[in-house]
C-alpha cells in the first residue's frame, strides 16, 4: 500500500492533492479585482497577525488586486509545493525557507520577474543570492535571521562564571560549558535532529572551523569539539533528537545554560518565561586571532509562481519592497528585514539582544545555494550525528562525509 | 457402481446448471463488478504503472520541469540504489526486516496469550478486552509522540522506571544510539499491533467447537497438549492470516518511525518507506524514490501472492 500511496503522491493524484486544490480555491475574490493567493506556513499568533496586517495594507493600497493567504503546515510544505507543480494547483506567491528556493527554481515552480520594479541593490547580498539563478530574479527575500548564543544569566551567576561575549573563543566556551554542567543542568545544547533543521544549526561550527559544505575535512576541528564536549557531558547528547523548539523549551526550563538559537524564539520566551534572565551574544570564535564566528542565514523568501499573469504577485512584492512596510512587518515577525538600511531601525539597534543578532548576521552565509542542497544537507547531517553519537572518530566521520558530499556534486 | 454413476450424473447436471446460470447472469455480474474494477484501474492501477515508468526514467530536480530531458535509463536507478555508496537502500531493507520480524514475533506471542485469556469468561472480561483496543485505536502519530517522550534519556518514564528497579545505574540513551533506537521503535510498534493480533486470534478461537475440548479432557489431555494438539492446529488458518497481514502492515510502517526518529540516528531506523519518502519529497529524486517504493512493493507482492495462495488453499479444503 505504501508503494501505491507514494506512487499516487508522486503523480499528483490522491487526496493530498485535492486538499491543495481546495485550499487554492478557498480564497474569495472581490468583484472585479484580480486575486493574489499567497501560501505560508506561519503558525504563531504574531506571525499570523503580521501576514494579516501586510495583506490588509496591500489591499487598501491599490484597487486592482485583492490578496489572501493560505496556511499549509511546515511539515508538508515542500511536498505540497511539489504536488502542486505536478497538478498545476498553485498559489500566485509562495513564502518559503530560503535554502529550499534554489531547488524549486530548478523544479520550474518560479517565474522570472527580473523586470519587476524592485530596488534590488538595497538587499543584503546573501539572502538576495538565494532568490536568484543564472542572474535572473525569481522573488525577493522576505525575512532574514541567523542563530546566535543565548545564555542564562542566573545560571552563570550561580556558577560564578563570566558571561560569554564577542571575544569568547572555543576554548573559553568549552570551559564555561564544563563549569555550568552540574545538578542536572547541561552547559550547552543545540538542534542536531536528522533533518535540515539540524544542518542549519550544526553547519556553522564546520564553517567557523574553516570548512564549508563542500569541504568537510577542513572543518574536522568542529567534529572534535562536538564529540569531546558531548563525551564530557557539557554539550547535551539529547540534541541529536532535538528540534529548535525543543532546544528553546529546555533553555526556558533551565535544563541548559546556553543554547544556539534564532531571534524568532524571543516572543515565545517573553510569553512563556517572562522572568527568564538571559542575554544573547555572537557565537564563539575559533581562537583569539580569528574573526567573528560564521553563522548560517535563515529566513524566508517570497517566490513568484510561474504563471502567464504574474502582475498581482509582482505588485505584492513591490508593496513589500517599501522599507517602512518591511520594517513594520518584521517587528511583528521577530526577524530582520533583508535590506541593509532597513535593519538599522532603532527598534533593533537600541535593544542589546536584537543588536547581537544583527552583529551575527554580518558574518552569516546562506546554505548552498544549490538545487541539490537537500542531498548535501542530508549527507552533512549524517556526519554530525555520527560524531555526536561517537559512532565514528572525527577523522573517520570527516573522511566519510567528504566522500558522501563529493558523490553529490 | 450404480450409485457412483448417479452421483456423477448429478454432479454433471449441477455443473451445467451453474454454467447456464453464469451465462445468463454474466452481464449483471460484470455490471456489479464494474465500479470496483474502475476504482482499481484509476486509483491503483494507473498510479502503479506510472510509478513503474517513473522509476525507469531520470526525473530529478534538474529534469522535472524539462520533459524533453526526461529519458528512459533502464534499471540505472535500481542499480544505483543497490550499489552507490550514498544509497542506504540495502541498509533500509535490512532495517525493515529486523523491524518487521521483531515486531511480529512479540505481537503474535503476546496477542495469542491475550486471546487465550480473553477467550475465557470472567468478570469484566469484555471491559478489559475493550481497553486493550485503545492502542489500536490511537492515531499512530500520537502513539509515536508518546513513546518518544517515554524513551527520552532525561526525564523519560521508561528510564525512571528501570532506575527505580535498579536494573540500570544511569539513564539509557534509547533514541540516541543506533541499536537501542531500533529496539525502541520495535517496542512502540509491538504495543500498537497487539490488539490486531489478539482480535483476529479470538475470532479464530471462537470457531473451535466446545465439544472438542470436552472430548479432549475426557481422553485425559493436559493443558499444554490441548494447546499444541487442538487449539493451534484448529486455528492455523487464522494464525497464517495474522502473520501474513501483520507482515504486510508492519513492512510498510511509515508514520511511527517518522515521528519517533525520522530514520535516525545515523540512518539506523531508516525503513524502505521512510527512505522512499526522503528521496522523493526531500531530495527531489523522484525516479529514485519511485524505484525504492517499487522495491518495497515487490517484496510485499511476494508476501501478498503467498497470502492469496493460502486463502485459496483454505477455501478448497473447506
Amino acid at each position: 500500500m505504501k508503494a501505491k500511496k507514494l506512487a499516487a503522491l508522486a503523480l499528483g493524484l490522491g487526496t493530498a492533492c485535492m486538499t491543495v486544490a481546495g485550499l487554492g480555491m478557498a480564497a474569495s475574490a472581490e468583484e472585479g479585482k484580480k486575486e493574489v493567493v499567497i501560501w505560508d506556513y506561519f503558525e504563531t499568533d504574531a506571525q499570523k497577525q503580521m501576514m494579516q496586517t501586510l495583506i490588509d495594507g496591500f489591499n487598501e493600497s491599490q484597487d486592482e488586486f485583492t490578496a489572501s493567504h493560505t496556511y499549509v503546515p511546515f511539515a508538508d510544505y515542500e511536498k505540497q509545493l511539489t504536488l502542486g507543480i505536478a497538478s498545476g494547483q498553485l498559489p500566485d506567491l509562495v513564502i518559503l525557507d530560503g535554502c529550499g528556493m534554489a531547488s524549486f527554481i530548478q523544479l520550474g515552480l518560479f517565474g522570472d520577474i527580473s523586470d519587476a520594479d524592485i530596488n534590488w541593490d538595497e538587499y543584503i547580498a546573501g539572502p538576495l543570492e538565494s532568490t536568484m539563478m543564472d542572474g535572473k530574479h525569481y522573488g525577493i527575500p522576505f525575512a532574514t535571521n541567523c542563530t546566535a548564543l543565548y545564555y542564562n544569566k542566573d545560571l552563570f551567576d550561580a556558577a560564578g562564571v563570566a558571561y560569554p561575549d564577542e571575544n569568547t573563543t572555543w576554548d573559553d566556551f568549552r570551559e564555561m560549558a564544563k563549569a555550568l554542567t552540574k545538578d542536572g543542568v547541561f552547559g550547552f545544547g543545540n538542534a542536531a535532529t536528522n533533518t535540515d533543521e539540524g544542518t542549519f544549526q550544526c553547519l556553522q561550527w564546520l564553517y567557523t572551523a574553516g570548512g564549508s559544505y563542500t569541504d568537510i575535512e577542513s572543518g574536522v576541528d568542529a567534529y572534535t569539539l562536538m564529540q569531546e564536549m558531548i563525551e564530557e557531558g557539557s554539550w547535551t547528547k539529547e540534541c541529536v533528537n532535538w528540534t529548535q523548539s525543543d532546544v528553546n523549551n529546555n533553555f526556558m526550563a533551565g535544563n541548559i545554560a546556553m543554547q544556539q538559537n534564532g531571534p524568532w524564539q524571543i516572543p515565545g520566551i517573553e510569553a512563556n518565561a517572562p522572568d527568564l534572565n538571559y542575554g544573547v551574544t555572537v557565537l564563539p570564535k575559533r581562537n583569539a586571532d580569528a574573526g567573528q564566528a560564521t553563522s548560517i542565514l535563515g529566513g524566508e523568501n517570497m517566490g513568484v509562481v510561474n504563471k502567464e499573469d504574474m502582475s498581482g504577485a509582482k505588485a505584492f512584492l513591490q508593496y513589500y519592497d517599501q522599507t517602512d512596510v518591511m520594517v513594520e512587518a518584521m517587528k511583528l515577525y521577530g526577524s530582520y528585514p533583508p535590506k541593509t538600511e532597513a535593519a538599522k531601525d532603532s527598534y533593533w539597534t537600541d535593544d542589546p539582544i536584537q543588536k547581537a543578532f544583527l552583529t551575527q548576521i554580518e558574518t552569516s552565509i546562506p546554505r548552498g545555494p544549490s538545487a541539490l542542497w537537500p542531498s548535501y544537507s542530508s549527507a552533512i547531517q549524517t556526519g554530525f550525528q555520527e560524531v555526536m553519537t561517537s559512532a565514528k572518530t572525527p577523522e573517520q566521520a570527516a573522511a566519510d562525509t567528504q566522500a558522501a558530499v563529493d558523490a553529490i556534486g | 457402481m450404480a450409485e457412483r454413476h448417479t452421483r456423477y450424473a448429478y454432479k454433471e447436471g449441477h455443473a451445467m446448471k451453474r454454467k447456464r446460470k453464469l451465462a445468463g447472469g454474466a452481464k449483471m455480474g460484470f455490471l456489479f463488478a464494474l465500479p470496483a474494477a474502475v476504482y482499481m484501474l484509476v486509483f491503483i492501477g494507473y498510479p502503479m504503472i506510472q510509478n513503474l515508468i517513473l522509476s525507469f526514467k531520470n526525473v530529478d530536480v534538474f529534469s522535472f520541469a524539462q520533459p524533453q530531458n526526461q529519458k528512459f535509463i533502464g534499471f540505472q536507478n535500481y542499480i544505483e540504489l543497490f550499489t552507490s555508496s550514498n544509497s542506504i537502500l540495502t541498509k533500509s531493507i535490512i532495517n525493515t526486516l529486523i523491524f518487521t520480524v521483531g515486531s511480529i514475533f512479540f505481537q503474535f506471542i503476546i496477542g495469542f496469550g491475550l486471546a487465550l485469556l480473553f477467550n475465557k469468561k470472567f468478570p469484566g472480561c469484555s471491559f478489559f478486552r475493550g481497553m486493550t483496543m485503545i492502542s489500536w485505536l490511537l492515531p499512530v502519530t500520537v502513539a509515536g509522540l508518546l513513546f518518544k517522550f517515554m524513551f527520552a534519556s532525561s526525564g523519560g518514564i521508561i528510564n525512571q522506571f528501570l532506575m527505580a528497579l535498579n536494573l540500570i545505574d544511569a539513564p539509557m540513551e534509547w533514541l540516541l544510539k543506533p541499536g537501542t533506537a531500533m529496539v525502541a521503535i520495535v517496542i512502540a510498534n509491538i504495543w500498537i499491533g497487539i490488539p490486531f493480533n489478539m482480535m483476529l486470534l479470538i475470532t479464530g478461537l471462537t470457531t473451535i467447537p466446545a465439544d472438542i475440548y470436552e472430548s479432549c479432557s475426557l481422553d485425559g489431555a493436559n493443558k499444554v497438549q490441548t494447546l499444541f494438539k487442538i487449539t493451534i492446529p484448529m486455528i492455523k488458518p487464522a494464525i497464517m492470516s495474522v502473520l501474513t497481514l501483520g507482515f504486510v502492515y508492519t513492512f510498510k510502517v511509515f508514520d511511527l518511525v517518522w515521528v519517533m526518529t525520522k530514520g535516525g540516528p545515523i540512518n539506523s531506523t531508516e525503513l524502505v518507506s521512510t527512505y522512499a519518502y526522503r528521496l522523493s519529497f526531500e531530495e527531489f529524486q523522484f525516479s529514485k524514490g519511485a524505484a525504492a517504493a517499487n522495491v518495497l512493493f515487490l517484496i510485499l507482492l511476494v508476501v501478498g501472492i503467498f497470502y492469496i495462495k493460502l486463502i485459496n488453499e483454505e477455501e478448497e479444503s473447506m
